[in-house]
């Protein structure tokens, strides 16, 4: 007769190993291939989560999940230099964001400069091409520029204005399945 | 900068991405898609996706890392194809 499953997987998670309370891992494990489970799994976790929140909440989902990615931005932002700059302020930004979401200043052809001064505001396009929330919306056929986008905008909006002490917007001009396109205004 | 081409064969003159790109990159001549200001593309590739029959090519687009294709969905296509 074969084992119970309690025996079998008592038996798989049995293991001899001594762990101290010093002990640092050294290395990210188990390897890539993997991670892909784990990364697949947040994925949707995260797109559920939203897509649920937005069943809830409706169109207010939007201005919640901003406000949260908002905090989050000044959170994260909070220990990096200050700079009023907006050149230096992006190059800054692009650190913080780097190996999740990757993005270049954009201008139509026909505009001489990438950052706009009007008004007494600054603004500039970014095309945003590595994008962790795309991934997760593509992920559960979720479409683009909804309140998971919005956690995305809050973030970099929190974390320019903690950067430059500038009240800042993100607004998303044009999703697309490799770049999106967004216009900072800074105010 | 990114070269588009339209396959001529291909298009059957629906104009969608003449109303999906937001840059204005393509107008119809003879009811077929001509990219007129392929300067203006930044590479989103949402015409890609709304063409329907697969008509465009764009030549020197930065690919952005596709972490939602799954693995196993992957090696099952390349055994198929
Ligand atoms: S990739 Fe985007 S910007 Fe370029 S032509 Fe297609 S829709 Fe327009
Ligand atoms: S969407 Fe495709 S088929 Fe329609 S006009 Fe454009 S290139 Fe032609």
């Amino acid at each position: 007769m074969s084992e119970s499953f309690i025996n079998e997987a008592k038996q798989k998670f049995t293991t001899d190993l001594v762990f101290r309370a010093e002990d640092v891992p050294m290395r990210c494990d188990p390897p890539a291939e993997e991670l892909e489970q784990t990364l697949h799994g947040l994925m949707q976790l995260n797109g559920y989560i939203i897509k649920s929140l937005e069943e809830i909440a409706g169109r207010g989902a939007n201005a919640v999940t901003y406000r949260a990615g908002k905090k989050f931005g000044h959170e994260v932002a909070k220990y990096f230099e200050k700079k009023s700059d907006v050149e230096d302020a992006l190059r800054e930004l692009s650190y913080i964001l780097h190996g999740q979401y990757t993005f270049e200043p954009w201008k139509p052809s026909d505009r001489d400069e990438y950052i706009v001064e009007e008004n007494g505001s600054t603004f500039i396009y970014l095309v945003f091409h590595d994008c962790i929330v795309r991934q997760s919306c593509r992920r559960i056929g979720q479409e683009q520029g909804g309140p998971l986008c919005q956690t995305l905008c809050g973030y970099v909006v929190g974390a320019v204005e903690e950067i430059t002490g500038r009240r800042g917007k993100l607004e998303i001009i044009h999703t697309g399945p490799n770049a999106c396109l967004k216009k900072l205004i800074l105010k | 900068m990114i070269e588009i081409r339209v396959d001529e064969e291909a298009c059957n003159g629906c104009g969608l991405c003449v109303k999906d790109c937001p840059m204005g990159v393509f107008e119809l001549k003879s009811s077929v898609s001509s990219p007129v200001h392929p300067e203006n593309c930044m590479g989103c590739l949402s015409c890609h996706e709304i063409c329907p029959a697969q008509a465009l090519e764009h030549r020197g687009v930065v690919p952005c890392r596709r972490m939602y294709v799954s693995m196993k969905v992957c090696r099952m296509l390349n055994r198929v194809i």
